[in-house]
């Protein structure tokens, strides 16, 4: 049956060329596929790299004008005939990334090196979550608990990379964490950290009102560092925070080249470092300290198995909560206001409400 | 004169009731799948298992079913998908297929998957037939230099590399191995080819351990009708691994020898249970305790395990041509059976009804 659904939907053709469109309504093909009506939408940072450069590898091209959008939440609208955990209204956060399932890394269980990932708002042909529906298969789709809103659905998406920063790091018990970088992802590894049992969890940022907040919502300390060497800021943290041997793990959420390198020389011997922040390609790196301190150090990209499960699990037991990173919200229609907001370092998370017509 | 497009099967109707019929030839249902023409089959114990008792645990047989599912065969068709083979690659057969959907699949322990569809297992028919279709990724190219005779002892040497990988065996490890059938055998040859310097076979017929002391163990031992304390403070003496094995695996099933598996264990050790035997037995579980050993469950294989089986054999660290007793034709199937029950020969393989 044909639908005549409308899809409005937001498209992006190039840095700065954003309009409100057409797409069709995405029929079921496939009988484990799901169609949910978009709730609302978070902006995130790779947004803005996509506004105002037209991507981060992957640009977006005039001919190929892409949907954007990929931190969502909605009510599922339609299932398709052999969907047996989902009901037509139910509440859920999408996981926007569906592997190939069929190649070494995916049966290995690390479905999001997939070479074959299509992964929401990626050119040129994978659309993204700004629209009035979006369709997915059920298993990347997660009813919320009956507590926790739509709009805390789309935090569940930056939660679960937070979730597997950490598992990656392997935070457990007693550990001592620094955190550069309190934007959202920032703050919620310090959230996940202190749900996982973590002692000192300091977060580090070069903007006071953000380091407040992040005293506020989870860290234990704060630390924000003047125009020095990474070595100095290295050693007035430990110094500042009590690290003798320095911190067991280093979770990196902002790609400068300086927190990079003062992550390294604020670690203790044999601690773990976990790259989550994307920012230049290349950088100077002090790599006979990771040699001699032994540090292992992890590239972590997006979310895998079980990491949506525990980030909803941690919403479920109350042990971390999302509602105060929402910041602002707007309608559809002025998607790129919520940008504008964002790329200016308005809030923490602000939201797009899904189209209401 | 042989016919060369059949799709001669072999059915268990119930127990010691078996038939030779003509199915209909399968079809490729999914882009993504492949129709192979089944070279060669080999016999596993399972199998005549099904055969004695038509049930193992909760799997039971309710309808008849295509025996076998250790096969190596060559791609006669492809699904327009299909990327890593061609027509008439030969490949060993991965016979089974997960949901890839469920929280195992995506976990990357597809074996553990609930919906998995396995030849052979009641109510998915096996590979005792001219033709079987799978999907392309559970296909595994063999090397030109590699026989489909060998491609056909790939499945129980991916159990073994499945065992092996759980035991955790590291260079320079001493490993005990229970059992001298053809997993025990190859458990003893992936030890080896993971490097592991002391690996001893376990077993009371003296023929296995003859011929395992041949083919990859350094050290064999026959076990008495005593304590399972006393078989392996003898066992562990005789081979020098005094303060015991770094890794003991069961592959025989029996209580016995699981008993002496974890007296055998060193401290902080691991055991892995292969075998498949009595599903309940007496546990020495005080020892286990104390010595804070590791005991795990091994079931099938699953990511990368068929994989690396075939690049075992490809690289010439695992001979299989040597488990290899017999091949006979497609039907002599039922005696072959017979003759696996009777416990002849290591490996029997059964040609597929278009063998010549």
């Amino acid at each position: 049956m044909v639908s005549v659904e409308k899809n409005p939907s937001l498209f992006l053709s190039g840095p700065g060329n954003a309009w409100v469109g057409e797409s069709p309504y995405p029929s079921i093909t496939e009988e484990h596929d799901v169609i949910i009506r978009i709730a609302y939408v978070g902006v995130c940072g790779s947004d803005i790299s996509f506004w105002t450069k037209g991507g981060i590898s992957a640009k977006v091209d005039a001919s190929r004008p892409l949907i954007m959008g990929h931190e969502a939440s909605g009510t599922i609208h339609e299932i398709g005939s052999a969907v047996s955990s989902l009901n037509v209204g139910d509440k859920v956060a999408i996981e926007p990334g569906v592997p190939c399932r069929r190649c070494l890394p995916c049966k290995a269980g690390q479905y999001n090196l997939c070479p074959k990932m299509v992964f929401a708002a990626s050119p040129p042909f994978s659309h993204g979550t700004l629209a009035k529906y979006f369709k997915i298969a059920e298993d990347f789709c997660y009813k919320l608990p009956s507590f926790v809103s739509l709009e805390e659905g789309v935090l569940v998406e930056p939660l679960a990379v937070a979730m597997h920063v950490c598992r990656l790091a392997d935070i457990r018990l007693g550990q001592d964490v620094i955190i550069f970088g309190s934007g959202t992802i920032g703050l919620l590894c310090a959230a996940v950290s202190k749900a996982l049992g973590a002692q000192q969890i300091i977060s580090v940022d070069v903007n006071a009102s953000r380091l407040e907040f992040a005293r506020k919502f989870a860290a234990t300390g704060t630390f924000q560092p003047d125009n020095d060497s990474s070595e100095t800021i290295a050693g007035k943290i430990k110094e500042a925070h009590n690290l003798d041997g320095g911190a067991d793990a280093v979770l990196e959420a902002t790609g400068v080249e300086v927190c990079i390198s003062t992550g390294i020389h604020v670690l203790k011997k044999g601690g773990t470092f976990i790259q989550a922040g994307l920012g230049n390609p290349g950088i100077q790196f002090p790599i006979t300290t990771l040699s001699e301190k032994e540090i292992t150090m992890k590239g972590c990209f997006r979310y895998s198995a079980g990491d949506y499960e525990l980030a909803l699990h941690l919403l479920e037991s109350k042990r971390v909560s999302v509602k105060e990173l929402i910041s602002s919200f707007v309608d559809f229609e002025h998607t790129t206001d919520a940008w504008e907001r964002t790329r200016k370092g308005d809030g923490i998370k602000n939201l797009i409400r899904g189209p209401q017509n | 004169m042989a016919k060369t497009d059949s799709n001669l099967s072999f059915i268990l109707n119930k127990p010691h009731d078996v038939t030779f019929e003509e199915r209909p030839k399968p079809k490729i249902e999914s882009p993504h799948d492949v129709l192979i023409a089944i070279n060669y089959t080999g016999i596993c114990g399972s199998d005549v298992h099904y055969w004695e008792a038509g049930r193992i645990g909760s799997f039971i047989l309710k309808d008849p079913m295509v025996l076998g599912h250790e096969s190596a065969g060559t791609i006669v068709e492809v699904g327009s998908a299909v990327k890593s083979v061609k027509v008439g690659d030969r490949i060993a057969l991965e016979p089974g297929t997960p949901c890839r959907r469920c929280t195992p699949c995506l976990a990357g322990h597809y074996n553990l998957c609930p919906d998995m569809r396995f030849a052979a297992s009641p109510p998915i028919d096996g590979t005792l037939a001219g033709y079987y279709t799978s999907a392309e990724d559970f296909c595994y190219k063999l090397p030109d230099h590699v026989s489909l005779q060998e491609g056909a002892l790939i499945e129980p040497l991916a159990v073994a590399v499945h065992i092996t990988k759980q035991a955790e065996i590291k260079p320079g490890q001493g490993v005990v191995v229970m059992g001298a059938g053809p997993v025990g055998l190859l458990c003893c040859a992936v030890a080896k080819a993971f490097g592991a310097t002391t690996v001893v076979s376990v077993d009371i017929q003296p023929s296995r351990l003859e011929f395992a002391a041949s083919y990859a163990a350094t050290h064999t031992f026959t076990p008495e009708r005593v304590p399972a304390e006393e078989n392996a403070a003898r066992l562990l003496k005789e081979v020098g691994l005094e303060g015991g094995a770094d890794a003991v695996i069961d592959a025989s099933g029996a209580e016995p020898s699981i008993q002496t598996s974890i007296y055998v264990v060193r401290r902080g050790g691991v055991y892995v249970q292969g075998g498949m035997g009595k599903p309940d037995i007496t546990f020495p579980i005080m020892e286990l305790c104390m010595k804070e050993v590791t005991a795990k469950g091994s079931f099938r294989y699953g990511s990368g395990d068929y994989k690396l089986a075939v690049e075992l054999v490809a690289a010439g660290k695992v001979d299989v041509k040597k488990l290899i007793s017999e091949t006979v034709r497609f039907e002599e199937a039922e005696q072959a059976f017979k003759d696996v029950k009777a416990g002849k020969g290591i490996k029997m393989l059964i040609a597929g009804p278009n063998e010549k």
